[in-house]
């Protein structure tokens, strides 16, 4: 029998017993909730500082750029060890690329093999509460940002939001969730504490996240 | 040896075994200092943790309604979702998938539903190698211990014991440092990723408007778990439904700041289906196990339908004397802690009812809950529906009728309170003194020589 055609008869079973008890028990609000409409979060006055100086908290690397975006990849590239590196196929990227001499994969040939050396792709946004990244399938796939040791983000300070929930109503706007079967949101490079809370960086994903912020305001990115 | 005497037994154990205490005073410390940091960023952390508490009760409150529009943005996806009513169901179409698609490896991310369905055993007993990609996990696994906490499954090792472990299964480990430890087990798990044919994960959040579940890691497994298999497989309670994607943008900050006081994990990450059209990358299957396995009757229960907000953050656990003193294994539960006191009792019967007598009722639990759950009050409720649903001893039913006769009367009390003043000196010490269990250890509080009352009439006070 195919996997689609598997009988499921708990579901009715359990909507049943939802249904019977929700309708059964109305549960009074509890007496210790109160949300009041205050916000829990402060208002941010300068949103590239706040964002900068959480990528420094979280371990991002936060490159400021003024139009210069394709040197500073360069410079970056230089440092990565010899080998294929995987990029977002936009004309924005493909641009940054031109003239370097590196094994480029593109993300129209197919995802990034395990042999990447660092991945480059877009951004949807930038979240300066906390410093992260908002992205998507539509930027080069799931395994853009996460298979290589490297991931750089290009990105433009015009990106900038104030927090998650902003961008989470961005996505909405957007229809990002409906449209990609990936959103996520990144926040610096991957880690673990798991042995005596140490925190060891490059646990499965990135050692290192670089984001390329330009600030130029006629840049095209 | 029944589960309330083994728990003795453990507890006894893990109280006098310094080196456990010392390792997990060090984690607890650590966490303490991180978390004062993590809600520190909040500018009205009672806020966050009430606009949290609202949202899960919004949705515990129409489970039914949000759990169908899940179900249906997922189909919509392309995705399937199989409601199982038990463990057994669950096992057994998630180890008929494996089967049918000739699943050989299997990588898993940290998700304590399959912990509670025992998952991993079922799916080896189907051929299958299951690997845990979670570094605590993975670490525990190949120690066949079960996970010791929610959040950090390995905190009671050393680092000593870890590399010991990781000598014993791993070629080419040479040191006890955490970053070559992790870079070996990155090495393993990196082969693992990109060979399985099915990744496991569970959820935080089954977002009910989009069809998406979200995942909260800091390692990135579930990100590689979900990026590269050719199945995907969500194995999740039905009470993790919420009801708009825009939810997150609070119950993300405060899950992030409870459980390890960062502003935001490392990976918050929103999947909704197999590889849609024109995408570069994804699994070809995405399957949804919804686990009720008691859930459902929780919700049927007035006082306690609170529980199921939980978000499994462990801040709970972390805040508990009593797990500080006798560590996660004690407990043996899928859930150790507070959480897992005030839950087990619900899911696996009356057995587990000693539970709640494991707390002092100081609070602290409740004091650190994100989502506002009463769970030292609960503590009390089970310890009442247990002596209401179950039969005691006859030697708890006669003390507590003779106790309660002589509260009851003036005189009884004053005699009898003497009369226990001086059996309690002359015992102290003895084999037979009542109180040995508590002495042994301690010095004995010393007895006045006056009651209160004998202390008023003589105009003491």
């Amino acid at each position: 029998m195919a996997m689609s055609e598997i009988a499921n008869p708990g579901r009715e079973r359990i909507l049943q017993r939802i249904t019977k008890s929700l309708a059964e028990i109305k549960v009074a609000p509890p007496h210790n909730i109160m949300p009041t409409g205050t916000s829990a979060f402060a208002i941010i006055p300068d949103l590239l500082e706040r964002f900068v100086a959480e990528c420094k908290g979280n371990l991002t690397e936060c490159v400021l750029a003024h139009g210069d975006t394709a040197q500073k990849l360069c410079v970056l590239l230089t440092q990565i060890p010899p080998g294929e590196i995987f990029a977002e196929d936009t004309p924005e990227i493909r641009a940054l690329l031109t003239g370097i001499d590196r094994d480029v994969r593109w993300s129209s040939d197919g995802p990034p093999r395990e042999c990447s050396q660092a991945t480059i792709t877009g951004v949807h946004l930038l979240i300066a509460q906390t410093g992260s990244l908002l992205v998507s399938s539509s930027l080069g796939g799931r395994g853009a940002s996460v298979v290589a040791p490297v991931h750089i983000a290009i990105a433009h300070e015009r990106q900038l939001v104030t927090d998650v929930e902003a961008a989470l109503v961005w996505a909405e706007e957007q229809k990002l969730a409906t449209t990609n079967s990936f959103v996520g949101v990144i926040t610096g490079c991957s880690r673990t504490g798991d042995i005596e809370k140490l925190l060891v960086i490059g646990a499965h994903g990135p050692k290192r996240l670089v984001v390329i912020v330009d600030r130029d305001c006629c840049s095209v990115l | 040896m029944n589960p309330a005497q083994e728990f003795l037994r453990r507890a006894a154990e893990k109280s006098g075994d310094l080196n456990h205490r010392n390792i997990i005073r060090k984690n607890m410390d650590h966490y303490e200092s991180r978390v004062v940091v993590g809600k520190g960023r909040f500018a009205n952390w009672n806020a966050a943790r009430d606009q949290c508490a609202a949202i899960r009760d919004e949705a515990i409150n129409n489970l039914d309604k949000y759990l169908l529009e899940f179900e249906a943005r997922v189909k919509e996806r392309g995705g399937k979702v199989f409601w199982a009513e038990t463990g057994d169901d669950a096992r057994a179409y998630i180890t008929n998938l494996a089967r049918q698609h000739g699943v050989k490896r299997v990588v898993k991310s940290k998700s304590m539903v399959t912990e509670e369905i025992h998952l991993t055993t079922a799916l080896e007993q189907t051929g299958c190698e299951v690997l845990e990609t979670d570094l605590g996990e993975y670490i525990v696994q190949m120690r066949k211990e079960p996970p010791y906490h929610i959040v950090t499954p390995a905190m009671h090792l050393t680092r000593k014991e870890v590399f010991e472990t990781f000598r014993e299964k791993l070629p080419g480990v040479t040191s006890d440092e955490p970053v070559e430890l992790v870079s070996v087990a990155r090495r393993v798990m990196r082969e693992a990723f990109f060979s399985a044919e099915m990744g496991i994960t569970g959820a935080n959040f089954l977002v009910a408007d989009t069809g998406m579940i979200a995942i909260t890691t800091n390692e990135g497994n579930a990100r590689l778990g979900t990026a590269l298999p050719k199945i995907h497989v969500v194995v999740t309670g039905i009470e993790k439904v919420i009801p708009r994607l825009t939810d997150l943008g609070i119950l993300w900050p405060t899950l992030a700041g409870a459980a390890t006081g960062q502003s935001l994990s490392a990976y918050n990450t929103l999947i909704g289906g197999p590889r849609a059209n024109g995408e570069v990358d994804g699994p070809e299957e995405f399957h949804v196990v919804l686990l009720d396995n008691g859930r459902s009757e929780l919700l049927n229960d007035a006082e306690q339908r609170e529980v199921l907000r939980c978000i499994r953050c462990g801040a709970c656990l972390n805040n508990c004397p009593v797990y500080r003193h006798v560590g996660g294994h004690t407990y043996g539960t899928t859930y150790q802690g507070p959480i897992g006191s005030v839950l087990t009792p619900h899911l696996r019967g009356h057995d587990f009812d000693h539970l709640s007598q494991a707390s002092s009722l100081c609070g602290a639990c409740t004091e650190g809950c994100p989502v506002k759950i009463d769970l030292h009050h609960h503590l009390l409720r089970n310890r009442r529906n247990a002596v209401e649903e179950t039969s005691r001893p006859w030697m708890e039913r006669i003390g507590f009728r003779a106790w309660r006769w002589t509260m009851l009367g003036n005189g009884r009390f004053e005699f009898l309170g003497r009369l226990g003043r001086m059996v309690a000196r002359a015992l102290a010490g003895t084999p037979v003194d009542p109180l040995r269990k508590w002495t042994a250890f301690r010095a004995s509080p010393k007895l006045p020589q006056k009651s209160f009352r004998q202390m008023w009439r003589d105009g003491d006070v």
